[in-house]
């Protein structure tokens, strides 16, 4: 809301700079977005200049107020010059008086409206008048709670110059002198009003109606719009000619050889109005006002100031009676306001004097009670339904900086932390330990990147995506963290180590938690003292073991059949018999889709962290007794088929061996000259110890001959 | 006294031999010819003592035994730098680089996050994670802002395609209540939904923090993700209030910054009542106004406020009972603001120059 100081001044008699006032009223719940200096609205003589208020030289500060979707009340000078008056203690003073206005009907009206409620002016008591030219017919009192129209006989031309610097400096083009006067009250007041050309209606008739089926309306933008049987319509005796609150037709457009028109001033159900300006795309300073919530109390008034100000600018005429329907009367609400909770809930107690003061300024009617006040609350005050409200204005108005500092009693134990928090610092610290950096990367991907991860119909689609880039959620961490290296790589970085802790989301798995690597590069660092080692799949399958080892499970590799990585070069993770994740080297056709050179090897893993912490549930940590005995180690090699694959011969070793076998790893594996085409020598150290004595060599020897047999049986392994 | 004579050309003999003694072996050599017990010249010199008339014995004394002082710090300094000269077997030119242990960065969002969980912790808070994918129940509805409230503008929702099911929270996650399980319709906007789940489960009192990240329909720009993560906090039980929220942000946030104002400022949430926007003084201008903070001397850092009676009725507690406040902070927000990064993508970006600038 932007607000020239000299307008603000005409209805408060504020002092300060504008950068004090924006001071101050920062904290009374109005954020300023920023001040600007206009020239041409600097104060000057018009006939609505005020005396009293200094008249200053150079620009006029325009301070520009964020208003809280809240207070459409405050969409106006009137609105924030009574935050301001309340803020400094100073008189709301009424804008501009208006002259007389023609007579003023009272059929149809709600008995008492825009009486119980304070009006800006002071003579607001309705007139008798003649005949009205005018008819207004509300089919739909839901929607259109109150309609007040008038007829002028105008003139069209250019409001004068105070006016259209007004406009301008608060946001708003001039275009007609007309026009220009209703979008003077919707900033002064707040309230929202339209002129029709009265010739081109079909009548002097107003029907306020929901749309017909198919019906159309070419809107004042130039639009051609379809409306539906839900939009309210003002129209005529024939056709719709504006949507209701939120935009004006262009057949009745106030043009240059306008000579009449129908000015209208109504109150809209907000809900609807937002509806229909959502469904039109369409959002005006008209539909803004009115969806947040008018004030029904203001038609008459904001009528009668339009009215006024045609004539005072010269721009015609009244005629007849202004025409009030007000079928729907809507009360101003009553609320208990309890001085004990006001201590509840601030933590500090105001004096009642404090509490009138701010509300009383802000136009609530207080009257004593037993326990604090019965308040009316203003028609405006759309959020103001519930006590906690009140408090919330004399909280507002007091100062928050006024409020005591205290700290919320502890007064039960505190809760354990969620384990899954315990576990990602446990994840980021073996991680960053093998050299890894976490990287944060978005949820959704784009459906090509997603595809290669899951079947195409377990994706989960965004409904409203901003763009193709963000259409799905992502079915896995891996792409996000593959495309955040490939950024790393086209900015000369070699050596790259990523991972990644979040959700992923399938139609079949829902939401998941999973922890993703990747790797590029070199696995050993370069160094003078001899070359280092470029990554490879052992190096990947270590860290997947050392992730798991940190959740507290074994895991094991079997070979993988997944499309998106390297035959040869793949596998599944597997704890028990349940499978945890991949690990393998990305293919190049996938590498080179997330535009990562031909000639990297790209190594990745992906573990779900729900699978692997419910196989790790219940688990305690208990320690053995050291060994009390010493070990005995023995190598032994063979010759065995390529197809056999390692763990097949450490799981026959072990099956043999059992308990007395502490240790197992393969340290050579070899093929070429001295072993047979398409087979492979492979040597392994075995590790044995009893926990109650010391074995001797002849056990340890009738052992290693059972595994040999067992192998060469098995596996038609053949001892080097 | 031609004695002390003999002193000068000891001494002017000794220089000039140390100055051609290269190795270890002259140095041996010198040694053993001025200072050896047996045979060494000042050695000889301090036997002749008694043929010293008395009256200069002592002053030859103590020119001879500086000599001595002399020769021997000067041997001890010329060994030295003959070792120095000739490394020993194996020796190395330890100024060469060392050979790398890599060891990763966590990244600076994960950083403001577990020290904001820390923060917490210490002073209670059970710290707890919630499902990324909400229903409208949760994520509006039960915060006050029903269908068709204009607050729903406010936050631009990015809707699900299909219903899916939403992860599981905290450690009470297998046993969910069955009225919470919702097909998930949304990527929640704010982790404020999780203040629902959570009340529906528990009774007061409470205090819990919840991390994590949230969606909004934005487009990238300079200060704009369309992805982005928030904390949570909330705090239940009878007569808590706004003086109380006071004080909690005033501890964390000097916590958090260091020695920091803090203010309050009147603002709008539909799920908070009275609502505020909590500043801090602008560090990079102490306060007097500078391009940072928009001249205005302070920084929003937060959005804050007592849970509004409605939250409380949706949830079944009884706001007569009861009060609290509750509070949404953005973790990129205040890392831009700790580490002095002004373009948010940035953090997305995970380009490893920029991950790198941060302490192990």
């Amino acid at each position: 809301m932007k607000v020239p100081l000299s307008w603000l001044r005409e209805l408060v008699p504020v002092q300060e700079s504008a950068e004090a006032l924006a001071r101050t009223m920062s904290v009374r719940g109005f954020a300023v977005e920023g001040i600007e200096y206009d020239v041409e609205s600097s104060p000057h003589s018009t006939s609505n200049a005020r005396a009293g208020v200094p008249e200053t030289t150079g620009p006029d500060p325009v301070i520009d107020f964020e208003v809280t979707a809240n207070r459409p009340d405050c969409m106006s000078m009137i609105g924030i010059a009574r935050e301001v008056a309340v803020a400094y203690g100073l008189p709301l003073l009424p804008p501009g008086r208006p002259p007389a206005v023609p007579g003023l009907s009272t059929d149809d009206r709600g008995a008492g409206a825009g009486q119980a409620l304070q009006s800006v002016f002071s003579d607001g008591s309705p007139q008798a008048g003649p005949a009205t030219p005018l008819e207004i017919i509300i089919e739909d009192a839901d929607l259109c709670p109150r309609y007040v129209g008038a007829v002028a006989d105008v003139t069209i031309g250019s409001s004068p110059d105070w006016m259209q610097a007004r406009l301008r400096a608060a946001g708003i083009r001039p275009i007609s002198n007309i026009v220009d006067v209703t979008n003077y009250v919707l900033l002064e007041m707040g309230h929202p009003m339209h002129a029709f050309d009265l010739p081109k209606l079909a009548g002097a008739q107003i029907h306020v109606r929901t749309a017909r089926p198919d019906e159309m309306l070419k809107t004042l933008d130039g639009q051609s719009r379809a409306l539906s049987p839900e939009m309210l319509v003002i129209a005529d005796a024939e056709r719709a000619v504006a949507v209701a609150g939120v935009m004006g037709g262009a057949d009745s457009e106030v043009t240059s050889s306008t000579k009449a028109i129908v000015l209208e001033s109504a109150y809209f159900n907000p809900v609807s109005v937002r509806r229909t300006s959502k469904t039109l795309g369409l959002k005006t300073e008209a539909s803004m006002r009115f969806e947040r919530g008018a004030d029904p109390a203001l038609p008459v008034d904001a009528m009668r100031r339009a009215v006024a100000l045609i004539e005072l600018i010269g721009a015609g005429r009244g005629r007849g009676a202004v025409v009030d329907r007000y079928p729907k009367l809507i009360e101003p609400r009553m609320l208990r306001l309890r001085r004990s909770r006001i201590g509840a809930l601030l933590g500090a107690s105001v004096p009642d004097a404090d509490v009138l003061r701010i509300l009383g300024g802000l136009g609530f009617a207080l009257q004593d009670a037993d326990d604090g006040w019965e308040i009316t609350v203003p028609t405006r005050r759309v959020d103001t339904v519930r006590e906690v409200d009140l408090i919330e204005e004399v909280a507002r108005h007091y100062g928050f900086d006024r409020l005591p500092v205290t700290f919320p009693a502890l007064t039960s134990a505190p809760p354990p932390v969620d384990p899954t928090i315990v576990r990602a610092r446990q994840l980021r610290a073996v991680l960053t330990a093998a050299g890894f950096s976490e990287a944060v990367t978005f949820g959704f991907m784009s459906e090509p990147a997603a595809i290669p991860f899951v079947s195409t119909g377990d994706l989960v689609p965004i409904a409203n995506p901003l763009s193709e880039n963000f259409a799905v959620l992502r079915p896995s961490v891996l792409p996000g963290l593959i495309d955040a290296l490939a950024h790393n790589r086209r900015r000369e970085q070699r050596d790259i180590r990523l991972f990644e802790i979040g959700a992923r989301f399938t139609r079949s798995d829902g939401e998941r938690r999973a922890v993703a690597c990747a790797w590029t590069g070199m696995a050993a660092p370069e160094h003078w003292s001899g070359s280092g080692r470029l990554v490879d799949f052992f190096d990947i399958k270590s860290v997947v073991e050392r992730v798991c080892e940190a959740v507290g499970v074994q895991v094991r590799t079997e070979p993988s059949s997944q499309a998106w990585l390297t035959p040869g070069q793949r596998a599944d993770v597997l704890a028990n018999e349940a499978r945890v994740g991949v690990v393998g080297q990305l293919t190049t056709t996938l590498a080179d889709s997330h535009g990562l050179p031909s000639s990297d090897s790209v190594y990745v893993a992906e573990i779900d962290l729900e699978t692997l912490e419910q196989i790790a549930a219940g688990r305690v940590v208990r320690v053995t007794p050291l060994p009390r005995y010493p070990s005995v180690t023995r190598d032994i090699s063979v010759v065995i088929e390529n197809s056999v694959t390692a763990a097949e011969i450490r799981r026959t070793i072990q099956d043999i061996a059992r308990a007395l076998l502490v240790r197992i790893s393969e340290f050579d594996r070899y093929q070429g000259k001295g072993i047979p085409e398409g087979r492979v020598s492979l040597s392994l150290h075995l590790t044995f110890r009893s926990s109650d004595r010391t074995l001797t060599d002849e056990e340890v020897q009738a052992t290693m001959d059972l595994i040999i047999a067992a192998l060469k049986d098995r596996h038609r392994a053949v001892q080097r | 006294m031609s004695d002390l004579s003999v002193i000068e050309a000891l001494r002017a003999d000794f220089r000039a031999r140390l100055a051609t003694a290269g190795t270890d072996r002259d140095l041996k050599t010198l040694d053993d010819q001025f200072l050896s017990r047996r045979s060494g010249s000042v050695t000889a010199l301090l036997k002749q003592i008694a043929t010293v008339p008395a009256g200069e014995r002592r002053q030859f004394g103590q020119l001879v035994n500086a000599l001595k002082t002399e020769i021997e710090a000067a041997l001890e300094e010329r060994r030295a730098a003959v070792e120095a000269a000739h490394a020993p077997a194996g020796a190395m030119d330890v100024t060469l680089a060392s050979r790398e242990i890599p060891i990763g960065r966590i990244h600076p969002l994960m950083r403001v996050r577990q020290q904001v969980e820390d923060i917490f912790s210490h002073m209670g808070y059970e710290i707890l994670e919630g499902p990324e994918v909400e229903d409208d129940y949760h994520n509006f509805e039960a915060l006050n802002m029903p269908p068709d409230h204009p607050a729903r503008d406010m936050q631009d929702t990015l809707y699900l395609g299909v219903p899916i099911v939403g992860g599981t929270w905290g450690a009470h996650g297998g046993t969910l209540p069955a009225a919470q399980v919702r097909a998930a319709t949304l990527l929640r906007t704010h982790t404020s939904a999780m203040q629902i789940r959570y009340m529906k489960t528990f009774p007061p009192p409470i205090r819990i923090i919840v991390p994590g990240r949230v969606y909004r329909r934005d487009n990238l720009d300079l200060s704009h993700t369309p992805m982005f993560q928030q904390f949570e906090g909330l705090v239940v039980g009878h007569g808590v209030t706004l003086a109380d929220l006071k004080g909690t942000f005033e501890a964390m946030l000097r916590q958090l910054f260091g020695d920091v104002k803090v203010r309050l400022r009147p603002s709008f949430f539909p799920y908070t009542e009275p609502s505020a926007e909590v500043d801090i003084s602008c560090q990079s201008c102490a306060g007097s106004g500078c391009g940072t903070c928009k001249h205005t001397g302070w920084l929003e850092i937060l959005g804050s406020g007592m849970v509004h009676p409605a939250v409380f009725e949706a949830v079944g507690y009884d706001p007569e009972q009861v009060t609290g406040f509750a509070f949404g902070m953005g973790m990129e927000r205040v890392a831009m603001l700790k580490y002095g990064v002004d373009d948010i993508r940035l953090f997305y970006e995970n380009d490893l120059r920029f991950l790198e600038q941060f302490p192990l």
